[in-house]
């Protein structure tokens, strides 16, 4: 055992006591490489890891094995490893989100029979749902990711979470999707296209049928038909995805999970991140690290020159302009520095620093593994 | 190339990855045509928020709102779009909140996907119209749309074919069709694509510019390539510097800062060398990635300086405004 009065690194931390670690944050901060060091360094150091991946950047889709689209996992080969110098203690099991797979999969454990389950598939109405409706992918990340669990095959799992516009959006998407299959308004409007209707129903029928017939002229008929027969199939089994969906909530409540919150020191995705580590307070989420990212670097307390002295240095030859140039660009760079210092200093009024992570921007890009072993370098220094 | 003529279609689409900027990028424009006495209404869609924050608070809201001097902004919500739809078309205001309520449009929308995109782009399409109609908001001399993201950008341009080609007679055929001739028209509608030098936000730019081209045959006006590390020194200057202290010639620069006053001590060297190096290696990292871009695009592409800065503000607008007209002008 190591003593026990140096700094513990948060994240080393999560990964040997958690089961679930998931990254998130706004978009452009690095999620999915943040997710991917994270896992690797875990598997590395001789965990089973499953590293769940939602929209990863070609080249490090490749490194991870993932070059064709899949929704199980696949082991990364350890040859990947021994090629990049690293030594493989564990398992590195990778997978990119299937929204459309996963989606049928749940429709199908649900369905009362194969053949309802047929025809939901079949429906028009049903293909749209999983590129249109938003928040759909959200939910199959979490379903996905408590199938994972629920496995039992991993010691640990790494998610990265879909890039929403605002990355509160999916801790909401289980909810919402239920609400939009058990809307009444719904079913109110589709009356007339069910096929059962009691007398009460008839009343309200005549105001849903002049809406209806708007609706009706604006997306056709047919499209109305598949909207009615979809809900109408979908029937009785509401029960089943509500009971899923609490079951994924307690999961991430749980002891057995990790939310890593994923930053830049940019004011847009500092305010972001505490808005987040907020809504995980209120939900009762298990908050567990801070990870900045794309920390410019701090040289020095900056130089102290006055214009005056800069216009004069310009003149005194090639080395005073060398020098000048020199000098403009620290001072460039230390105005950046300060002002990602002032956004942090705020944040670390909302999320205190000994969760902190800082990654500051490395000499390469992480798109193989040994950049991404780079980053994991940093992740985990004590 | 005139800035005139730049600005001429008066509708400027700018889309890109999330992240990359799109929004400032869009503002800057927006700032561009204001300069150029134009009157502009900035379009953000679907509740971003972004927009308010550049111009110093106050909600942007589907009533266009003045948020600095000549430039206007509006948030474009598929909800109000489609309340207005049916006032104006079918003169049901009542019965349209209706349609407010929770999941209706979610409901109709995946219904018929793209009619989400429908009721945006004909909410624009109203704009582009307005000094016509009597009533509603003043016309406008430019209408920039922040647009979608990339990855969702040629689905979204491409909703009026769609439903040209579902629905085959009626209003909403001929709509479409209108909206389809507003963005295929170069004299009317011009897209811009905003990247960064990095991999991700480079591929998504080659593949939605070919399939503007190719599927959509839509104008593409510049490809703006945001946050690049500008030449406050050259990768030679930084090597001459390294060059200087290898050599053991740094006594040379401390006698010339004396010269000029400047007190400079190790720490401060050091942090010199620091920072002439991160820009070296930023640039180095950039490089390719750009290159790949030019290859890959046949419209101009604009560089956009990393701005040294770490949130949005008006001023850094307004720089890239100046960056842009001037490297319009030299186009």
């Amino acid at each position: 055992m190591t003593p026990s009065h140096t700094r513990v690194n948060p994240i080393g931390e999560i990964v040997n006591h958690k089961e679930i670690v998931v990254c998130a944050g706004s978009g452009g901060v690095g999620k999915t490489t943040t997710a991917a060091a994270i896992a690797l360094q875990a598997a590395l150091d001789g965990k089973k890891v499953a590293v769940l991946t939602i929209d990863p950047a070609k080249r490090l889709a490749s490194s991870l094995g993932l070059k064709e689209l899949t929704n199980e996992p696949s082991k990364v080969n350890k040859r990947k490893f021994s090629s990049a110098s690293l030594e493989m203690k564990g398992e590195l099991w990778a997978l990119m989100l299937d929204t459309k797979t996963t989606f049928d999969e749940v429709v199908t454990r649900y369905a009362p029979s194969p053949e309802q389950a047929e025809r939901i598939l079949a429906n028009r109405f049903y293909r749209n749902i999983s590129s249109t409706l938003s928040g759909t992918q959200e939910y199959m990340a979490m379903e996905k990711l408590y199938e994972l669990h629920a496995g039992g095959e991993f010691d640990i799992i790494v998610i990265d979470t879909p890039p929403t516009r605002n990355a509160l959006d999916f801790l909401d998407a289980p909810r919402r999707l239920t609400d939009f299959f058990e809307s009444r308004v719904l079913r109110w409007f589709l009356m007339p296209y069910m096929k059962a209707g009691s007398g009460i129903f008839r009343v309200a029928n005549i105001a849903a049928t002049t809406f209806l017939r708007v609706v009706k002229r604006i997306i056709g008929g047919d499209v109305l038909q598949d909207t009615a027969e979809f809900f109408s199939n979908l029937e009785g089994m509401y029960d089943g995805f509500k009971e899923r969906a609490r079951e994924v909530s307690a999961l991430l409540q749980s002891a057995a999970t990790s939310f890593v919150i994923v930053t830049s020191p940019g004011e847009d995705s500092v305010m972001e991140a505490t808005f987040f580590a907020a809504r995980l307070n209120e939900a009762g989420l298990p908050f567990g690290a801070l990870i900045v990212n794309r920390v410019h670097p701090r040289f020095g307390d900056g130089v102290d020159v006055k214009p005056r002295q800069l216009a004069k240095l310009e003149k005194l030859g090639e080395h005073g302009q060398l020098l000048a140039k020199l000098i403009d660009n620290e001072e460039a760079f230390m105005r950046v520095v300060r002002l990602e210092e002032k956004n942090l200093n705020a944040l670390a009024r909302k999320i205190p620093r000994h969760r902190w992570v800082r990654v500051p921007y490395l000499e390469q890009e992480a798109i193989d593994f040994r950049g991404l072993s780079l980053i994991a370098d940093k992740l985990f220094e004590a | 190339m005139q800035v005139d003529e730049f600005l001429d279609p008066k509708i400027l689409i700018v889309s890109g990855k999330g992240g990359v900027g799109k929004t400032t990028v869009a503002a800057a424009l927006a700032l561009v045509a204001a300069r150029h006495g134009r009157k502009v209404c900035m379009a953000e869609i679907d509740r971003k928020g972004t927009l308010p924050k550049l111009f110093g608070g106050g909600d942007v809201t589907y009533e266009p709102r003045e948020l600095s001097p000549g430039v206007w902004g509006l948030s474009i919500i598929p909800e109000d779009a489609l309340a207005e739809y049916l006032r104006v078309q079918y003169h049901m205001s009542r019965i349209s909140r209706a349609f407010r309520s929770t999941h209706f449009v979610d409901y109709i929308t995946t219904a018929a996907p793209g009619l989400k995109d429908i009721l945006v782009l004909g909410k624009i399409w109203y704009l582009e119209q307005d000094e016509d109609h009597g009533g509603g908001a003043p016309g406008f001399d430019t209408i920039v749309v922040d647009a979608p993201a990339a990855g969702h950008m040629a689905t979204f341009l491409k909703a009026p074919q769609g439903l040209a080609d579902a629905v085959r007679v009626g209003p909403v055929r001929r709509q479409s069709e209108w909206l389809n001739d507003m963005l295929t028209d170069p004299k009317r509608s011009r897209v811009h694509l905003v990247t960064l030098a990095e991999e991700m936000p480079v591929t998504e730019t080659l593949e939605t510019s070919e399939a503007l081209v190719k599927d959509l045959g839509i104008m593409q006006g510049a490809v703006f390539a945001n946050a690049i590390y500008s030449r406050l020194l050259t990768d030679e200057e930084a090597e001459e510097f390294e060059k200087i202290a290898a050599d053991g010639k740094i006594d040379e620069l401390y006698d010339v800062a004396q010269t000029a006053g400047v007190k400079l001590d190790d720490d401060d060297l050091e942090a010199l060398h620091g920072y002439a190096h991160f820009l070296k290696v930023r640039r180095g990292i950039q490089a390719p990635h750009l290159a790949k871009l030019r290859k890959g695009v046949t419209q101009p592409v604009i560089e956009l300086p990393f701005l040294f800065s770490a949130g949005l503000a008006l001023p850094d607008i307004e720089t890239l405004a100046d960056v842009i007209e001037e490297r319009m002008e030299s186009l």
